[in-house]
């Protein structure tokens, strides 16, 4: 009889797979490490950052005059907008993969649905911090945030904010069927969250129908807790109350849809 | 043990599988044989777990695939037909989370694995070229890789050696009837005749999503009648006397498709200038003749009524 092709010395017996957690923390590490493969992108952003806090900000800035250090209240706003902004892209990659059929592949892996959609949110939201940090140091750096306790509530923050957008992407992406309407449908969403906020301008400032929706805007409760965490060394309770609910809601029902998508509609 | 019973898929108003019965036993490679739209696909994604059957029941070693999908997908490893693979890694890094997800193996055994692997299919050298740059055929053998590095249970592979040379053809079978021999069940959809029969223990002929028959390649060509095929060329427009050949209890059945007329019968060559002179005193002009043994390509006209392909 001759010799096998693949000689399987180590482990010849049929293999089996590993537990339900480690392949979560797999799925999670597989959305982190595509951030990797394109370094420059991460640098790119982190100079039109640069560019914009130096430059727009720190000119905006010294035009507004009635509001005490707006450097600083736009340059924590920016961060915690850039962290959203770049949360939406995991509804981008979802719909890419079932569109190329990669989905398909995934789904035969040999991880459990919930597990999978966990996976995938936390690869979304960690992908999105690693990003956005480079930013948070700048920030830090500039405004001499040094307080570990402060630090910490505002990258809760940005985490929450994260993966509860995160989540909402998730939603989209498997609530619209069209490629078309799925861009349209996701940009419009990503402005009006991120924009429609009290990230980067003062509630006290903003147009009066922008200010009918900022208050209800979870980035504006992130924006608003983190600087209070960094500017006033203080807890913003309330803040990160509506951010744990905002991530509650829009994880259950993005998990909700991903997995009736998978288990009962276009896959059913 | 596989067992499919009675299990259906339909898309929207498309009945893609229709009342699908069979079993494919433990340590066999059984070859789906049928044309592009045949349900082959669909039948295996159901034993994946990826679409839920609408009708029927599937079990996967005593396991129904509703009711226990995880650990169905334990025991499962597909290639598909057109490779789905993160273009923008490469080879290397295709497997190796392949094999992070479908393995308990540590880093070393993994990496050992996918290197073996990669250099018997003599993609090695490109191992960091990223998926998406590689042509046809290096993107069909890094499927393929796929579960031939996993080494599961039941391995599936649908269409394994489309875009494929010759020799690496050859070597796909040959890594493919090893991964049997160590204990694998497996399934390889296929419409190449050649690829079914010389690589399949059985082979069931699938044709709009039902079952036409199942069996091993000997045993389908012995069912079909008569065991011989003799395939005429008639001039053009001419009408066939058909009734003149089967006066014969030799000719088990005839068909024509166009100017080519297929006669299933035995003892052809003893018959082959019976049917020439009775053909040629009926005004028939023929242009050629073909006696030859059955292959898979008769078995399959002769259930479904058409050619694969």
């Amino acid at each position: 009889m001759s010799s096998s092709t693949i000689q399987v010395t180590s482990s010849n017996e049929l293999s089996v797979p590993g537990s339900a957690s480690r392949l979560l923390i797999q799925m999670a590490r597989r959305d982190i490490a595509t951030l990797f493969r394109t370094p420059w992108i991460i640098i790119s952003r982190s100079l039109a950052f640069i560019i914009q806090l130096f430059v727009f900000a720190y000119l905006i800035s010294r035009l507004v005059v009635s509001y005490p250090n707006y450097f600083g209240y736009y340059a924590v706003g920016a961060v915690v907008s850039t962290v959203a902004s770049i949360s939406f892209i995991i509804g981008y990659d979802i719909f890419e993969e079932a569109e190329e059929g990669l989905l398909d592949y995934l789904l035969t892996l040999p991880i459990p649905r919930r597990e999978f959609i966990i996976g995938r949110s936390l690869g979304g939201a960690v992908r999105a911090m690693i990003y956005t940090i480079p930013m948070f140091v700048i920030v830090a750096v500039v405004e001499s945030f040094a307080n570990p306790i402060s630090i910490l509530a505002a990258l809760l923050d940005l985490f929450l904010i994260a993966f509860g957008v995160t989540g909402l992407s998730i939603t989209v992406a498997v609530s619209v069927r069209s490629a078309n309407r799925f861009d349209v449908v996701l940009a419009l969403l990503e402005l009006a969250v991120t924009r429609a906020s009290t990230a980067l301008y003062p509630f006290v400032a903003l147009p009066f129908y922008v200010q009918a929706l900022a208050p209800f805007s979870p980035v504006s409760f992130a924006a608003d807790s983190a600087r209070q965490a960094l500017m006033k060394s203080s807890l913003d309770v309330l803040g990160l109350a509506g951010l744990a609910a905002f991530v509650v809601i829009f994880l259950g029902l993005g998990a909700t849809f991903y997995f009736r998508r998978l288990e009962g509609g276009v896959y059913a | 043990m596989i067992g499919f019973d009675k299990a259906g898929k339909r898309f929207g108003t498309l009945d893609a599988v229709k009342e699908f019965s069979m079993t494919i036993h433990d340590e066999e490679i059984l070859g789906l044989l049928g044309p592009n739209g045949a349900g082959k696909t669909t039948l295996m994604l159901m034993m994946g777990t990826v679409y839920r059957p609408t009708s029927g029941k599937i079990s996967v070693n005593g396991l129904d695939v509703v009711q226990h999908p995880n650990d169905v997908r334990k025991m499962i490893g597909i290639a598909f037909q057109d490779p789905r693979v993160d273009g923008i890694l490469g080879a290397f890094d295709v497997l190796n989370w392949h094999l992070k997800m479908t393995t308990n193996l540590d880093k070393v055994e993994r990496e050992d694995r996918v290197e073996k692997v990669l250099r018997a299919v003599d993609l090695w050298d490109a191992r960091n070229k990223r998926t998406w740059l590689m042509s046809g055929g290096m993107r069909k053998k890094v499927e393929d890789c796929k579960v031939l590095a996993q080494r599961p249970k039941i391995a599936v592979f649908d269409e394994p050696t489309a875009f494929l040379d010759v020799p690496s053809r050859l070597l796909m079978w040959k890594m493919i009837r090893e991964l049997r021999d160590e204990g694998s069940t497996v399934i390889v959809a296929t419409n190449m005749m050649d690829e079914a029969e010389r690589l399949s223990d059985r082979v069931a002929i699938v044709n709009l999503g039902k079952l036409v028959a199942i069996d091993t390649p000997e045993q389908l060509k012995g069912k079909t009648k008569g065991g011989e095929v003799l395939e005429l060329t008639v001039g053009n427009g001419q009408e066939f006397p058909r009734e003149c050949l089967t006066q014969f209890s030799e000719v088990q059945d005839v068909s024509q498709e166009n100017n080519k007329v297929t006669v299933y019968l035995s003892g052809g060559r003893l018959l082959l200038p019976k049917i020439v002179e009775t053909l040629t005193n009926r005004g028939v002009k023929i242009n050629s003749v073909h006696l030859k043994e059955v292959t898979l390509e008769d078995v399959f006209l002769n259930y479904t009524g058409h050619k694969l392909e």
